[in-house]
């Protein structure tokens, strides 16, 4: 896939280098939102199990 | 010597003569130490303010002709204020003249007239706009080179209007470096559900604004960019979609390099359109 980045006034392409940068940078950003995804199920599963919402959580533990 | 009206058979003196051209080389002057109400008289003169305490010059209407012209000018420490009465006064400057400002008074009407302010009092601001960069169309990064020197200590980066392919964060890298950016994110729904995050040893400040397919935008203040020092950050982050978290990031990177350019990053996707505003912070 073609990227572009700009540079202050100046668009171009993106080299093969600087294209597998962006990608990487996609793809840490997919693997971190999954992460805060599943760090969200985990406490809401918790939060399931003892019969609470997140603000009376929230509010237990002042 | 004010302007005269002439009678037919009237003998022009010598001595109105040279009144007259006088005035064109050496303009006649009436001097106020008070507050003034222009009169008919005033037309082609100089009017000059001598008052240590704030005056007023006011202008009232059917004195002048469309054309009448009259220059005015303040040489003490009180400031006059050009003020209309009962005609109109325009002006896309100030209509306060400091000590040792003019304009000119000039007249398209018998009630209505322009003032010219050649001189007036310039204000310092907090907030000085070093660059302006327009983003491009389906960019993925946008890089502000020379945005940071000596000058400032601490600036302002708005980054806001155009479009994104997605909704997603924007990122912030200083200059080239991709490691050591620590940051703690304090974020929270509209419903009240708290949640916090952070950057550990991360590649950038990965949400330092957001954005999706109506716009995007951060507000983030960096501190101590070009110093010798580690630069500081502080941002605020809006997705706007009901259920998505926001909040602030504050943070800093661990290192001491001295940068004078960033990058701003989408998460996933471009960026088309909108700006890119550096501003700096002035020190006095």
């Amino acid at each position: 896939m073609t990227y572009k980045i700009q540079i202050d006034d100046l668009v171009r392409d993106a080299t093969g280098d600087e294209a597998a940068i962006i990608e990487a940078g996609h793809a840490e950003a997919e693997a971190r939102a999954e992460a805060e995804a599943a760090k969200l199920a985990a406490r809401q599963a918790v939060l399931d199990k003892l019969g609470l919402t997140a603000n009376e959580a929230a509010a237990l533990l002042g | 010597m004010a302007i005269q009206t002439f009678t037919a058979a009237q003998v022009l003196t010598a001595a109105q003569m040279n009144a007259l051209q006088a005035n064109d080389y050496n303009q006649t002057v009436s001097t106020k130490t008070a507050s003034y109400t222009l009169v008919a008289a005033d037309k082609g003169t100089r009017v000059v303010m001598n008052s240590a305490s704030a005056t007023t010059i006011t202008v009232n209407t059917s004195l002048f002709s469309a054309g009448d012209t009259l220059i005015l000018q303040n040489i003490s420490t009180g400031v006059c204020t050009v003020t209309a009465g009962t005609a109109t006064v325009s002006s896309a400057g100030p209509l306060a003249i400091p000590q040792n400002g003019s304009g000119i008074l000039y007249f398209t009407s018998a009630g209505v007239s322009i003032y010219y302010p050649s001189a007036v009092t310039t204000t310092s601001s907090a907030l000085t706009l070093i660059s302006a960069t327009t983003v491009g169309t389906t960019v993925s990064s946008v890089a502000v080179s020379s945005a940071f020197s000596a000058t400032y200590d601490n600036y302002k980066v708005v980054v806001i209007g155009g479009i994104m392919s997605d909704n997603t964060n924007l990122k912030l890298q200083l200059g080239a470096t991709t490691t050591g950016y620590y940051a703690f994110v304090a974020r929270g729904t509209v419903a009240g559900a708290a949640d916090f995050t952070g950057d550990n040893n991360a590649s950038s400040f990965a949400r330092i604004g957001a954005g999706k397919t109506d716009g995007y935008y951060a507000d983030i203040n960096i501190g101590d960019p070009f110093a010798t020092k580690q630069t500081k950050v502080e941002s605020t982050y809006i997705p706007t979609n009901t259920g998505s978290s926001m909040g602030k990031v504050t943070g800093f990177i661990n290192n001491t390099t001295s940068y004078t350019a960033f990058t701003i990053i989408p998460d996933g996707g471009t960026m088309t359109g909108g700006a890119i505003y550096v501003y700096g912070y002035a020190k006095s």
